[in-house]
């Protein structure tokens, strides 16, 4: 079972929408995953344990560097939708 | 015509949110093409979000009915207002009459805009209207009419839609997001009023060699960031100086806490409900607009990634703080309180206006505060009434006054608040006429020359 965190400014709106879709998407194609949102200010290096990150805004770099960052944006503005989702599921199927 | 708008605003509330809200978005859903289960089931989460939010934002105010006036009469700061915060004002605002009607009337608004030329801007972010529903309601309260609280609401949205226009070029250019716009009046609001103390500020040269350092502001800070231990903190601070007894000032840090919590997830649940919803309707938007270069019109959250944003952010909460024990003596009774913790998005549409120097972004941020929690205290009344009208919450009357700081600071809050103390006739004359600047405004959007002068714009280069 893999992990994903959403993530946006507050944990609450942008971070809502994207977890319909994503959470639709994985399902249609098989990929199991506990989805889980947060806000930017409460993520820490040492605490990730996530495979991937979706955000909808910009993340710290020293958070770059232990976890995949996909951008979510296109989910909220709909341009380059079937791309990120395409990039999600691609980086929860490869093993780390 | 006024007489059955005002019979379906009086119908509206007597049902409450719990069930006119879902009906409206199930239909709203099926008109833009939903199929018939998934509309019904965004309304029914509606309504359920609904349900938690009431349930959470009780919890708030028992605790805060117990610290309220206790602490303002004990401290002598004559702080007795306290903040409820956005994420239950957006719930409170939402189940209004004006709430419940303002989704469509903005979307129809919307369209109408881009088909007359009007605009560039299709705002996609639905959720963000209740910014206008809640400037609405407090035009509703202060005249005892559904038909001028939709039509302040209609007006904002507008003026919304342009500022987001206007604003376009230079956020786009400092967040490097190209075709997006922020018609979130909340940010731009707030962008708006800081602007041109933004211009002043940029020339004076002393002020911008004081760099500091946002990396280390977010070490040193970043802990107020999480909303628990921020929930905890000030729940404990002021639970003591109301002079609560030990297990009691604990247990109402770690109550608070809870809340800080509880309510955003439950305005989560709401989301979850509105999205599809939200992207039907942008689906169907897009197919009407079709040919015509279009920004897509975004919840400024999605800018709060800066290191700059953040840090200024995270700094406000002192300053929000300072100011309003600073200014209780001109007048201000609100206690900051839920809205710290979101001081982010008093700086994302800000730190842009001057090229994101955090010391000048977090001055700029006072200044609007400041003025902002005068005019968060003088919508109390309405916000009180809000509250009381929520039903599941048993408020002794005039016991504890509420307001929702980050709402009350919006300019066009206490624009429209002013407005309307007016007769309705002046009052709708005025806010055409403040409409009217903002498509002027909209005309001539905001770039880097014109904030930092040509000069500086090579500088920068």
């Amino acid at each position: 079972m893999k992990t994903v965190y959403l993530v946006c400014a507050t944990g609450i709106a942008t971070s809502s929408m994207l977890r319909v879709k994503v959470i639709d998407y994985l399902e249609s194609k098989g990929i199991d995953v506990e989805v889980v949102q947060y806000r930017v200010a409460e993520l820490s290096p040492d605490r990730i344990k996530a495979d991937v990150i979706v955000a909808t805004l910009a993340i710290p770099p020293e958070i770059e560097e232990v976890v995949t960052v996909i951008n979510g944006l296109s989910l909220l503005t709909g341009i380059g939708e079937e791309e990120t989702l395409e990039a999600i599921a691609k980086a929860l199927s490869e093993d780390k | 015509m006024e007489a059955i708008l005002e019979q379906i605003g009086g119908l509206l509330a007597n049902l409450g949110p719990l069930i006119v809200l879902p009906v409206v978005i199930t239909v709203l859903g099926l008109i833009l093409g939903m199929k018939f289960a998934q509309a019904i089931r965004s309304g029914l989460t509606l309504a359920i979000a609904f349900v938690g939010i009431f349930l959470t934002v009780g919890l708030l105010g028992e605790n805060m009915a117990a610290i309220g006036n206790a602490f303002a009469e004990r401290t002598g700061t004559g702080l007795d207002v306290i903040d409820i915060g956005w994420p239950a004002a957006s719930a409170l605002a939402f189940g209004t009459p004006v709430g419940n009607a303002i989704i469509p009337v903005g979307i129809i608004l919307n369209i109408a805009l881009i088909f007359l030329g009007l605009t560039k801007t299709l705002d996609v972010d639905i959720w963000n209207f209740w910014h206008q529903a809640f400037i609405g309601a407090v035009v509703t309260f202060i005249t005892g009419s559904f038909l001028w609280g939709l039509f302040a609401a209609a007006v904002t949205v507008l003026m919304a839609i342009f500022l987001a226009d206007w604003s376009q070029p230079i956020i786009e250019k400092y967040f490097k997001l190209p075709g997006i716009s922020f018609p979130h009046l909340q940010s731009a609001g707030y962008m708006l009023l800081a602007a041109p103390f933004a211009w002043l500020l940029n020339r004076v040269a002393f002020l911008r060699n004081l760099k500091l350092d946002p990396d280390t502001i977010r070490k040193r800070l970043g802990i107020f960031g999480e909303p628990i231990f921020l929930g905890l903190f000030i729940g404990v601070i002021l639970a003591a100086l109301a002079g609560q007894a030990l297990t009691d000032i604990i247990l109402t840090g770690i109550n608070v806490g809870a809340v800080m919590l509880l309510i955003p997830r439950m305005v989560g649940i709401l989301m979850e409900g509105l999205t599809p919803v939200a992207d039907a309707a942008r689906k169907f938007m897009q197919k009407r607009a079709a040919g015509r270069e279009i920004y897509i019109g975004l919840d400024s959250a999605v800018l709060i990634g800066s290191p700059a944003v953040i840090a200024s952010g995270l700094l406000m909460i002192p300053v929000e703080i300072g100011l309003a024990l600073l200014l209780s003596p001109l007048g201000n009774r609100t206690l900051p309180f839920i809205d710290l913790a979101d001081g982010v998005f008093v700086t994302a549409m800000i730190a842009p206006l001057v090229a994101g120097d955090v010391l000048l972004t977090v001055i700029l941020g006072g200044i609007v505060m400041g003025i902002g929690l005068i005019g968060a205290t003088l919508l109390a009344p309405a916000v009180t009434d809000m509250v009381a009208r929520a039903g599941s919450i048993d408020i002794p009357v005039g016991y504890t006054n509420y307001t929702v700081m980050s709402d009350g600071a919006i300019p066009h809050s206490y624009i429209f608040y002013y407005f309307f103390q007016t007769p309705v006739g002046i009052a709708a004359l005025l806010s055409v006429a403040f409409l009217v600047l903002h498509f002027f405004l909209s005309k001539k959007p905001l770039t880097a020359e014109k904030l930092f002068g040509e000069k500086e714009e090579a500088k920068k280069k």
